[in-house]
């Protein structure tokens, strides 16, 4: 094989490889602004605990200003709780979720009902036991909506909390 | 040998310059993504007059079905029986979509039962549609529990879609001609009721027989 050929197959390789970086990239920029409203946000900051002892690891979500969401445990039963699920992953036990108190909330136009809700920033704790090693725990936050004059349908927001077990 | 290491640098100054412009990209747009939720909400501030569920309306660009033709529809009742948006033909019609867990709803309800009393015999036709998955009878205790006098109607999945509606409560004036005079989402907390009862008015002047 000639050193021609060596450098062309050289530069074929190069265009492939950054023919699928820059798709990649695409991808992940048009990810980032996929169609939909999300009400709350969820800040994915990757942990680092101490392998094989539980520890406490904070979910940070945020919810869109000028919208409620109803907290794990709203007063009336007909609304839609908050519910964090984290699902199970090899080698990872999860525990008790512990979800923040609600904050007590009325609609102008019925204040003798009081709602207790989740506003702006709120953080859910997960009890997690890790072995050595990184992991990515997956998950779900689902949550129903409402502004000052009207009820969204409910919403599920996928989340992956980084994990390094130490 | 020289000129391999040579294409190597290359490719390794390039693939850096992508992975940036890439990240960069990204960060771009989530900044004027904030930026434009801040601005959002700086209209939500100065507005606070106006409904959210306006607001809402603006930000999602809801269509504006009015001077249109209503979808047309064809659905279940609680009570078992096929209703459709035709059957209404020459009459105006107030389609409104609710949820059982929609607090704004259950208070306007209440209203619509009362309109429905009040204008039926000019014509009025009221139409409730629940947009959510609970079972009928938690569906049916709502309903009694609120007085409601008009079908209620199960929502299949395109009729939400048809009517663009993304929040409840949601309504929709129909005039005689079948045409959607007027549209309402979210509860007008100020004057909603006023304003209902303008739009039924409305709608029963409009394409009149």
């Amino acid at each position: 094989m000639g050193r021609g050929q060596t450098h062309t197959r050289t530069i074929l390789s190069a265009i492939f490889v950054l023919t699928c970086l820059a798709y990649i990239v695409h991808a992940q920029t048009n990810l980032s602004t996929a169609k939909g409203k999300a009400f709350v946000s969820y800040s994915a900051e990757p942990v680092i605990i101490a392998a094989g002892k539980q520890t406490i690891v904070p979910l940070r979500f945020h919810t869109l200003s000028g919208y409620h969401i109803n907290s794990h445990t709203p007063r009336q039963d007909y609304l839609i709780a908050t519910e964090l699920t984290l699902q199970p992953a090899s080698g990872i036990q999860i525990g008790k979720l512990d979800y923040p108190a609600g904050k007590p909330y009325s609609f102008a136009f019925d204040p003798q009902e009081k709602l207790d809700v989740y506003t702006g920033d709120f953080t859910v704790s997960a009890r997690i036991i890790a072995p050595k090693g990184t992991y990515t725990l997956l998950g779900t936050l689902h949550y129903q909506a409402c502004d000052n004059a009207a009820c969204y349908p409910p919403k599920t927001l996928p989340i992956a909390l980084p994990i390094t077990a130490k | 040998m020289k000129r391999n290491i040579a294409v190597l640098g290359l490719i390794i100054v390039v693939i850096a310059a992508l992975l940036w412009a890439g990240i960069h990209n990204g960060r771009q747009r989530k900044l004027a993504i904030e930026q434009q939720q801040q601005q959002q909400q700086a209209v939500l501030v100065a507005q606070s007059k106006t409904t959210a569920a306006a607001q809402q309306a603006e930000e999602d660009t809801m269509p504006d079905y009015r001077g249109k033709p209503a979808p047309g529809f064809t659905l279940t009742a609680l009570d078992g029986k096929k209703i459709s948006l035709a059957d209404y033909k020459g009459k105006a019609v107030l389609v409104n979509f609710w949820a059982t867990w929609c607090a704004p709803c259950k208070i306007e309800m209440p209203w619509l039962v009362e309109f429905d009393k009040k204008y039926s015999v000019q014509g009025l036709e009221t139409v409730g549609i629940v947009g959510d998955v609970a079972p009928k009878d938690e569906i049916e205790k709502i309903t009694q529990k609120l007085g409601v006098n008009y079908p209620v109607l199960l929502a299949d999945r395109k009729v939400g879609s048809a009517y663009g509606v993304d929040g409840y409560p949601a309504s929709f004036f129909i005039g005689r001609d079948g045409k959607v005079v007027e549209q309402i989402s979210g509860l007008d907390t100020d004057n909603g009721k006023d304003v209902i009862e303008a739009d039924i008015k409305k709608a029963l002047a409009s394409g009149g027989q």
